[in-house]
Protein backbone atom coordinates (compact mmCIF):
# COMPACT_ATOMS: atom_id res chain seq x y z
CA UNK A 1 0.00 0.00 0.00
CA UNK A 2 1.35 3.68 -0.81
CA UNK A 3 0.62 6.26 1.10
CA UNK A 4 -0.31 8.95 -0.99
CA UNK A 5 0.40 12.67 -0.90
CA UNK A 6 -1.56 14.71 -2.58
CA UNK A 7 0.89 16.74 -4.58
CA UNK A 8 0.71 20.18 -3.75
CA UNK A 9 2.49 22.14 -6.68
CA UNK A 10 3.48 25.28 -5.01
CA UNK A 11 3.64 28.36 -6.22
CA UNK A 12 3.49 32.27 -5.21
CA UNK A 13 3.16 32.96 -1.67
CA UNK A 14 3.48 29.62 0.13
CA UNK A 15 6.52 28.87 -1.85
CA UNK A 16 9.68 28.39 0.19
CA UNK A 17 11.43 30.43 -2.37
CA UNK A 18 9.11 33.53 -2.10
CA UNK A 19 10.41 33.30 1.78
CA UNK A 20 13.69 33.27 1.18
CA UNK A 21 13.37 35.52 -2.07
CA UNK A 22 14.77 32.98 -4.29
CA UNK A 23 12.47 30.30 -6.67
CA UNK A 24 11.80 27.14 -5.13
CA UNK A 25 14.29 24.97 -7.34
CA UNK A 26 17.01 26.89 -6.75
CA UNK A 27 17.05 26.77 -2.78
CA UNK A 28 16.47 23.12 -3.57
CA UNK A 29 19.59 23.14 -5.53
CA UNK A 30 21.98 24.95 -3.06
CA UNK A 31 21.05 22.88 -0.27
CA UNK A 32 21.35 19.99 -2.75
CA UNK A 33 25.03 21.29 -3.76
CA UNK A 34 26.25 22.35 -0.20
CA UNK A 35 25.27 18.82 0.87
CA UNK A 36 27.43 17.36 -2.16
CA UNK A 37 30.55 19.93 -2.16
CA UNK A 38 30.67 20.85 1.78
CA UNK A 39 30.31 17.37 2.91
CA UNK A 40 33.98 16.59 0.41
CA UNK A 41 31.78 13.88 -1.10
CA UNK A 42 32.02 15.98 -4.48
CA UNK A 43 35.71 16.68 -4.22
CA UNK A 44 36.65 13.26 -3.60
CA UNK A 45 34.73 11.96 -6.69
CA UNK A 46 37.02 14.77 -8.28
CA UNK A 47 39.93 13.52 -6.98
CA UNK A 48 39.37 10.22 -8.14
CA UNK A 49 38.64 11.67 -11.66
CA UNK A 50 41.86 13.91 -11.56
CA UNK A 51 44.04 10.63 -10.31
CA UNK A 52 42.62 9.07 -14.25
CA UNK A 53 43.25 11.61 -15.92
CA UNK A 54 46.56 12.44 -14.65
CA UNK A 55 47.86 9.10 -15.27
CA UNK A 56 46.18 9.05 -18.90
CA UNK A 57 47.90 12.43 -19.39
CA UNK A 58 51.27 11.49 -18.21
CA UNK A 59 51.10 8.32 -20.34
CA UNK A 60 50.20 9.84 -23.54
CA UNK A 61 51.90 13.51 -23.34
CA UNK A 62 55.39 11.61 -22.51
CA UNK A 63 55.42 9.05 -25.28
CA UNK A 64 57.41 10.54 -28.25
CA UNK A 65 56.49 7.60 -30.45
CA UNK A 66 53.40 9.42 -30.90
CA UNK A 67 52.49 11.53 -34.32
CA UNK A 68 50.70 14.44 -35.11
CA UNK A 69 47.33 12.33 -35.47
CA UNK A 70 47.51 10.39 -32.31
CA UNK A 71 48.10 13.17 -30.39
CA UNK A 72 44.70 13.96 -31.38
CA UNK A 73 43.97 10.43 -30.57
CA UNK A 74 45.12 11.13 -27.08
CA UNK A 75 43.14 14.60 -26.63
CA UNK A 76 39.85 12.48 -27.88
CA UNK A 77 40.34 9.70 -25.42
CA UNK A 78 41.22 12.30 -22.59
CA UNK A 79 37.92 13.98 -23.54
CA UNK A 80 35.99 11.00 -23.82
CA UNK A 81 37.34 10.17 -20.25
CA UNK A 82 36.10 12.96 -18.97
CA UNK A 83 32.52 13.06 -20.58
CA UNK A 84 32.23 8.80 -19.45
CA UNK A 85 32.96 9.52 -15.65
CA UNK A 86 31.53 13.26 -15.86
CA UNK A 87 28.41 11.41 -17.02
CA UNK A 88 28.89 8.80 -14.33
CA UNK A 89 29.21 10.92 -11.82
CA UNK A 90 26.43 13.09 -12.56
CA UNK A 91 23.95 9.62 -13.27
CA UNK A 92 25.04 8.40 -9.83
CA UNK A 93 24.39 11.99 -7.93
CA UNK A 94 20.46 11.84 -9.71
CA UNK A 95 20.18 8.06 -9.05
CA UNK A 96 19.94 8.77 -5.39
CA UNK A 97 17.93 12.15 -5.29
CA UNK A 98 14.82 10.47 -4.67
CA UNK A 99 15.48 7.39 -3.40
CA UNK A 100 18.05 8.28 -1.20
CA UNK A 101 15.80 10.92 0.94
CA UNK A 102 13.38 7.76 0.70
CA UNK A 103 16.03 5.73 2.59
CA UNK A 104 16.91 8.16 5.17
CA UNK A 105 13.55 8.98 5.75
CA UNK A 106 13.81 12.44 4.71
CA UNK A 107 11.29 12.31 1.65
CA UNK A 108 8.95 13.22 4.22
CA UNK A 109 9.86 16.52 5.42
CA UNK A 110 11.15 17.49 2.11
CA UNK A 111 7.39 16.91 0.63
CA UNK A 112 5.99 19.19 3.26
CA UNK A 113 8.48 21.95 2.55
CA UNK A 114 6.74 24.65 0.36
CA UNK A 115 8.86 23.77 -2.37
CA UNK A 116 6.93 22.00 -6.11
CA UNK A 117 8.00 18.66 -6.68
CA UNK A 118 9.05 20.23 -10.02
CA UNK A 119 11.37 22.10 -8.13
CA UNK A 120 12.32 19.82 -6.15
CA UNK A 121 13.34 17.15 -9.07
CA UNK A 122 14.95 19.95 -10.65
CA UNK A 123 16.62 21.47 -7.76
CA UNK A 124 18.78 17.58 -7.34
CA UNK A 125 19.17 17.47 -11.24
CA UNK A 126 21.38 20.92 -11.15
CA UNK A 127 22.67 19.53 -8.23
CA UNK A 128 23.57 16.24 -10.14
CA UNK A 129 24.93 18.57 -13.18
CA UNK A 130 27.49 20.49 -10.51
CA UNK A 131 29.44 17.27 -10.59
CA UNK A 132 30.05 17.15 -14.52
CA UNK A 133 30.99 20.88 -14.58
CA UNK A 134 33.24 20.41 -11.88
CA UNK A 135 34.70 17.66 -13.39
CA UNK A 136 35.19 19.42 -17.16
CA UNK A 137 36.70 22.49 -15.12
CA UNK A 138 39.11 19.87 -13.73
CA UNK A 139 39.90 18.42 -17.23
CA UNK A 140 41.15 21.69 -18.97
CA UNK A 141 44.63 21.91 -17.60
CA UNK A 142 45.02 17.80 -18.84
CA UNK A 143 43.15 18.96 -22.22
CA UNK A 144 45.74 22.19 -22.62
CA UNK A 145 48.26 20.14 -21.79
CA UNK A 146 47.83 17.78 -24.90
CA UNK A 147 46.19 19.78 -26.92
CA UNK A 148 47.87 22.85 -27.60
CA UNK A 149 50.45 21.24 -29.50
CA UNK A 150 48.33 19.69 -31.79
CA UNK A 151 45.58 23.41 -31.97
CA UNK A 152 42.58 21.33 -31.20
CA UNK A 153 42.77 23.00 -27.70
CA UNK A 154 39.34 25.52 -28.18
CA UNK A 155 37.83 22.86 -30.09
CA UNK A 156 38.24 19.64 -27.93
CA UNK A 157 37.24 22.61 -25.19
CA UNK A 158 33.89 23.61 -26.64
CA UNK A 159 33.31 19.61 -28.20
CA UNK A 160 33.14 18.59 -24.55
CA UNK A 161 31.11 21.07 -23.32
CA UNK A 162 28.25 21.03 -25.40
CA UNK A 163 28.04 17.04 -25.79
CA UNK A 164 29.15 16.04 -22.27
CA UNK A 165 26.38 18.51 -20.82
CA UNK A 166 24.16 17.32 -23.30
CA UNK A 167 24.26 13.74 -22.49
CA UNK A 168 24.32 14.36 -18.41
CA UNK A 169 21.78 16.40 -19.09
CA UNK A 170 20.16 13.68 -20.59
CA UNK A 171 21.39 10.53 -18.42
CA UNK A 172 20.80 12.76 -15.51
CA UNK A 173 17.10 12.90 -16.28
CA UNK A 174 17.14 8.93 -16.66
CA UNK A 175 19.06 8.37 -13.61
CA UNK A 176 16.16 10.47 -11.76
CA UNK A 177 13.66 8.82 -13.06
CA UNK A 178 15.12 5.91 -11.72
CA UNK A 179 15.12 7.43 -8.56
CA UNK A 180 11.93 8.08 -7.91
CA UNK A 181 10.62 4.88 -8.83
CA UNK A 182 12.89 3.30 -6.49
CA UNK A 183 12.55 1.85 -2.82
CA UNK A 184 15.89 1.56 -1.80
CA UNK A 185 18.79 3.63 -2.88
CA UNK A 186 20.55 0.11 -3.86
CA UNK A 187 18.24 -0.74 -6.08
CA UNK A 188 18.31 2.97 -7.88
CA UNK A 189 22.19 3.22 -8.05
CA UNK A 190 22.26 -0.35 -9.32
CA UNK A 191 19.93 0.23 -11.89
CA UNK A 192 21.54 3.52 -12.44
CA UNK A 193 25.24 1.54 -12.99
CA UNK A 194 23.39 -1.40 -14.99
CA UNK A 195 21.98 1.34 -17.35
CA UNK A 196 25.94 3.01 -17.69
CA UNK A 197 27.42 -0.23 -18.35
CA UNK A 198 24.93 -1.23 -20.83
CA UNK A 199 25.54 2.29 -22.72
CA UNK A 200 29.43 1.93 -22.40
CA UNK A 201 29.53 -1.79 -23.61
CA UNK A 202 29.28 -0.67 -27.54
CA UNK A 203 32.37 1.76 -27.13
CA UNK A 204 34.17 -0.60 -25.97
CA UNK A 205 34.42 -3.34 -28.71
CA UNK A 206 37.53 -3.80 -30.37
CA UNK A 207 37.59 -1.53 -33.91
CA UNK A 208 38.93 -4.39 -35.76
CA UNK A 209 35.09 -5.97 -35.54
CA UNK A 210 32.97 -5.66 -38.95
CA UNK A 211 30.92 -3.02 -37.95
CA UNK A 212 27.37 -3.66 -39.83
CA UNK A 213 24.01 -1.85 -40.15
CA UNK A 214 23.50 -3.03 -36.45
CA UNK A 215 26.18 -1.62 -34.79
CA UNK A 216 25.85 1.15 -36.42
CA UNK A 217 22.02 1.37 -35.21
CA UNK A 218 23.19 0.55 -31.81
CA UNK A 219 25.78 3.31 -31.83
CA UNK A 220 23.18 5.89 -33.15
CA UNK A 221 20.51 5.05 -30.45
CA UNK A 222 23.08 4.90 -27.59
CA UNK A 223 23.10 9.08 -26.22
CA UNK A 224 26.84 7.89 -24.74
CA UNK A 225 28.16 6.12 -27.66
CA UNK A 226 26.93 8.49 -30.24
CA UNK A 227 28.18 11.89 -28.36
CA UNK A 228 31.41 10.21 -28.02
CA UNK A 229 31.18 9.21 -31.87
CA UNK A 230 30.43 13.02 -32.52
CA UNK A 231 33.54 14.15 -30.33
CA UNK A 232 36.02 11.32 -32.52
CA UNK A 233 34.83 12.47 -35.67
CA UNK A 234 35.66 16.37 -34.93
CA UNK A 235 38.61 15.98 -32.86
CA UNK A 236 40.15 13.31 -34.83
CA UNK A 237 38.96 12.79 -38.36
CA UNK A 238 38.53 17.29 -38.25
CA UNK A 239 35.22 16.57 -39.64
CA UNK A 240 33.34 20.03 -40.01
CA UNK A 241 30.61 20.43 -37.24
CA UNK A 242 27.36 20.35 -39.54
CA UNK A 243 29.14 16.37 -40.75
CA UNK A 244 28.60 14.32 -37.61
CA UNK A 245 25.19 15.87 -36.46
CA UNK A 246 22.49 13.14 -36.96
CA UNK A 247 25.23 11.37 -33.86
CA UNK A 248 23.48 14.13 -31.76
CA UNK A 249 19.87 12.82 -32.12
CA UNK A 250 19.66 10.38 -29.39
CA UNK A 251 21.36 12.43 -26.93
CA UNK A 252 18.45 15.27 -27.63
CA UNK A 253 16.02 12.33 -28.09
CA UNK A 254 17.86 11.36 -24.41
CA UNK A 255 16.83 15.01 -22.62
CA UNK A 256 13.51 15.34 -24.08
CA UNK A 257 11.70 12.35 -23.22
CA UNK A 258 13.42 11.61 -19.99
CA UNK A 259 13.19 15.12 -19.12
CA UNK A 260 8.97 15.42 -20.42
CA UNK A 261 8.82 12.81 -18.29
CA UNK A 262 9.98 14.07 -15.51
CA UNK A 263 8.38 17.40 -16.09
CA UNK A 264 5.15 15.61 -16.77
CA UNK A 265 5.11 12.21 -14.64
CA UNK A 266 7.90 13.69 -12.14
CA UNK A 267 5.02 15.44 -9.46
CA UNK A 268 3.43 11.64 -9.11
CA UNK A 269 6.26 9.96 -8.87
CA UNK A 270 7.80 11.93 -5.95
CA UNK A 271 5.44 10.33 -3.39
CA UNK A 272 6.04 8.35 -0.10
CA UNK A 273 5.32 4.62 -0.04
CA UNK A 274 5.06 1.92 2.31
CA UNK A 275 8.13 0.79 4.24
CA UNK A 276 10.86 3.20 3.11
CA UNK A 277 9.61 6.99 3.80
CA UNK B 1 53.30 -21.99 -98.32
CA UNK B 2 55.98 -20.44 -97.24
CA UNK B 3 55.32 -17.44 -98.58
CA UNK B 4 51.76 -17.80 -97.44
CA UNK B 5 52.79 -18.28 -93.71
CA UNK B 6 55.32 -15.49 -93.80
CA UNK B 7 52.64 -13.15 -95.01
CA UNK B 8 50.09 -14.27 -92.50
CA UNK B 9 52.78 -13.50 -89.71
CA UNK B 10 53.27 -10.12 -91.39
CA UNK B 11 49.46 -9.76 -91.52
CA UNK B 12 49.09 -10.27 -88.02
CA UNK B 13 51.86 -8.29 -87.07
CA UNK B 14 50.56 -5.47 -88.53
CA UNK B 15 47.24 -5.79 -86.71
CA UNK B 16 48.69 -6.45 -83.32
CA UNK B 17 50.66 -3.09 -84.01
CA UNK B 18 47.27 -0.96 -84.93
CA UNK B 19 45.54 -2.92 -82.30
CA UNK B 20 47.82 -1.67 -79.85
CA UNK B 21 46.74 1.41 -77.34
CA UNK B 22 48.67 4.56 -77.54
CA UNK B 23 50.05 4.96 -74.39
CA UNK B 24 52.09 1.29 -74.68
CA UNK B 25 54.88 3.25 -75.38
CA UNK B 26 56.60 5.46 -72.69
CA UNK B 27 54.52 8.07 -71.30
CA UNK B 28 55.80 11.43 -73.03
CA UNK B 29 54.49 13.39 -70.12
CA UNK B 30 56.61 16.29 -67.76
CA UNK B 31 55.79 17.08 -64.14
CA UNK B 32 56.48 20.20 -62.51
CA UNK B 33 56.26 20.89 -58.96
CA UNK B 34 55.49 23.59 -57.25
CA UNK B 35 57.22 24.72 -54.66
CA UNK B 36 60.39 22.33 -54.92
CA UNK B 37 61.22 22.62 -51.00
CA UNK B 38 58.36 23.04 -47.91
CA UNK B 39 59.24 23.90 -44.29
CA UNK B 40 56.59 24.04 -41.97
CA UNK B 41 55.61 22.48 -38.41
CA UNK B 42 53.93 19.44 -37.18
CA UNK B 43 50.34 19.67 -38.34
CA UNK B 44 51.28 22.37 -40.68
CA UNK B 45 48.77 22.47 -43.97
CA UNK B 46 50.06 23.18 -46.99
CA UNK B 47 49.39 22.75 -50.83
CA UNK B 48 51.73 21.53 -53.69
CA UNK B 49 51.01 22.31 -57.35
CA UNK B 50 52.10 20.01 -59.93
CA UNK B 51 51.75 20.87 -63.42
CA UNK B 52 51.07 18.08 -65.86
CA UNK B 53 52.18 18.12 -69.40
CA UNK B 54 51.66 16.01 -72.56
CA UNK B 55 54.82 17.06 -74.24
CA UNK B 56 54.40 14.06 -76.74
CA UNK B 57 52.75 13.98 -80.27
CA UNK B 58 49.96 11.10 -79.25
CA UNK B 59 47.18 11.68 -76.78
CA UNK B 60 48.43 9.92 -73.51
CA UNK B 61 44.80 8.44 -72.67
CA UNK B 62 43.76 7.66 -69.56
CA UNK B 63 46.36 8.15 -66.91
CA UNK B 64 46.56 8.25 -62.97
CA UNK B 65 48.56 10.88 -61.32
CA UNK B 66 49.70 9.81 -57.45
CA UNK B 67 51.28 11.44 -55.19
CA UNK B 68 53.36 9.62 -52.55
CA UNK B 69 54.85 10.87 -49.19
CA UNK B 70 58.35 8.92 -48.11
CA UNK B 71 60.40 9.38 -45.06
CA UNK B 72 64.00 10.69 -45.62
CA UNK B 73 65.03 9.16 -42.71
CA UNK B 74 64.98 5.22 -41.40
CA UNK B 75 63.29 6.03 -37.77
CA UNK B 76 60.58 7.73 -39.13
CA UNK B 77 56.96 5.81 -40.39
CA UNK B 78 55.10 7.39 -42.93
CA UNK B 79 51.60 6.49 -43.65
CA UNK B 80 50.99 8.87 -46.85
CA UNK B 81 47.07 8.23 -46.38
CA UNK B 82 47.40 10.55 -43.08
CA UNK B 83 49.25 13.47 -45.06
CA UNK B 84 46.44 13.57 -47.23
CA UNK B 85 43.49 11.53 -47.87
CA UNK B 86 42.79 12.68 -51.67
CA UNK B 87 45.91 11.78 -53.18
CA UNK B 88 44.90 10.10 -56.48
CA UNK B 89 43.57 12.07 -59.86
CA UNK B 90 43.00 10.55 -63.23
CA UNK B 91 43.31 12.95 -66.55
CA UNK B 92 43.84 12.71 -70.14
CA UNK B 93 45.72 15.17 -72.33
CA UNK B 94 46.04 15.75 -75.40
CA UNK B 95 49.56 16.29 -76.80
CA UNK B 96 50.85 19.75 -75.66
CA UNK B 97 47.96 19.84 -73.22
CA UNK B 98 48.73 20.44 -69.41
CA UNK B 99 47.14 20.69 -65.95
CA UNK B 100 47.79 21.94 -62.94
CA UNK B 101 47.06 19.47 -59.88
CA UNK B 102 46.79 21.29 -56.52
CA UNK B 103 47.63 18.39 -53.41
CA UNK B 104 46.37 19.45 -50.06
CA UNK B 105 48.61 18.11 -47.21
CA UNK B 106 49.22 18.18 -43.44
CA UNK B 107 52.65 16.92 -41.49
CA UNK B 108 51.69 14.65 -39.98
CA UNK B 109 55.19 13.63 -38.48
CA UNK B 110 57.94 15.55 -37.51
CA UNK B 111 61.46 14.92 -40.17
CA UNK B 112 62.85 15.52 -43.19
CA UNK B 113 60.38 13.91 -46.02
CA UNK B 114 60.23 13.57 -49.30
CA UNK B 115 56.72 14.05 -51.53
CA UNK B 116 56.20 13.20 -55.35
CA UNK B 117 53.56 12.81 -57.81
CA UNK B 118 53.96 9.85 -60.40
CA UNK B 119 52.03 9.35 -63.51
CA UNK B 120 51.06 5.54 -64.97
CA UNK B 121 48.88 4.60 -67.39
CA UNK B 122 45.14 3.54 -66.30
CA UNK B 123 42.84 0.46 -67.62
CA UNK B 124 42.35 -2.87 -67.76
CA UNK B 125 44.33 -2.82 -70.82
CA UNK B 126 47.89 -1.90 -69.15
CA UNK B 127 50.10 -4.60 -69.52
CA UNK B 128 52.26 -3.82 -66.76
CA UNK B 129 55.34 -3.06 -69.01
CA UNK B 130 54.48 0.74 -69.39
CA UNK B 131 57.16 2.93 -68.12
CA UNK B 132 56.24 5.72 -65.30
CA UNK B 133 56.78 8.96 -65.06
CA UNK B 134 58.02 10.29 -61.48
CA UNK B 135 58.04 14.25 -60.98
CA UNK B 136 61.25 15.52 -58.87
CA UNK B 137 61.02 15.54 -55.33
CA UNK B 138 59.63 17.87 -53.22
CA UNK B 139 61.25 18.12 -49.97
CA UNK B 140 59.26 18.82 -46.91
CA UNK B 141 60.98 19.50 -43.65
CA UNK B 142 59.00 19.57 -40.22
CA UNK B 143 59.87 20.63 -37.47
CA UNK B 144 57.91 19.83 -34.21
CA UNK B 145 56.23 22.25 -32.50
CA UNK B 146 57.02 22.67 -28.62
CA UNK B 147 58.43 19.42 -27.54
CA UNK B 148 56.12 18.05 -24.37
CA UNK B 149 59.07 17.39 -22.46
CA UNK B 150 58.19 15.23 -18.84
CA UNK B 151 59.45 18.25 -16.67
CA UNK B 152 56.40 20.21 -18.38
CA UNK B 153 54.12 17.51 -17.69
CA UNK B 154 54.94 16.30 -14.59
CA UNK B 155 53.68 19.51 -12.28
CA UNK B 156 50.24 19.80 -13.51
CA UNK B 157 49.36 16.19 -13.67
CA UNK B 158 51.00 16.19 -9.71
CA UNK B 159 49.65 19.62 -8.57
CA UNK B 160 45.53 18.77 -9.50
CA UNK B 161 45.01 15.89 -7.71
CA UNK B 162 47.31 16.98 -5.05
CA UNK B 163 45.25 20.05 -4.93
CA UNK B 164 41.77 18.28 -5.08
CA UNK B 165 42.94 15.29 -2.32
CA UNK B 166 44.28 18.06 0.03
CA UNK B 167 40.66 20.20 -0.47
CA UNK B 168 38.74 16.87 0.02
CA UNK B 169 40.93 16.23 3.06
CA UNK B 170 40.77 19.74 4.64
CA UNK B 171 36.74 19.69 4.55
CA UNK B 172 36.38 16.20 5.88
CA UNK B 173 38.31 17.38 8.76
CA UNK B 174 36.33 20.47 9.24
CA UNK B 175 33.28 18.77 9.35
CA UNK B 176 34.66 16.15 12.07
CA UNK B 177 35.92 19.28 14.26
Amino acid sequence: MTARVVPTEVDGSGDLGSMTGDPGWLVVAGQECRDLWRSGRGLALLFCLSVLLSAVTYLASTNSALNFLERREAVNLVLQFVVGVGVLLTLVVTADGISGERERETLESLLVTPVSRRAILAGKLIAGLTLWFAAYVVSIPYLWLLAREVGIFSRAMTLGLLVGTLVALGLGCVGLLISTVSNSNKISLAISLFLLVILFAPTQLPSGLPAGWFFDVIERLNPVSSGLAYITGQLVQAHPWSEDLSFLVSPVLTVVLAGGALVIAGPRLVRLTVGSN
Amino acid sequence: MKRAVLLASLVLALFAYLAAPAWAAPLAVQITPDPTRVATVLGGRFTITTEVANTGSAPTGNVLAHLNVASMQDEVYVDPEDWSSSRSVNLTLQPGESRTLSWDIQAVNAGRFAAYVVVLPEGSEVSGAEGLVVSPLVKIDVETRSAMSESGVVPVVLAIPLLLGLSAAALRLRRRR
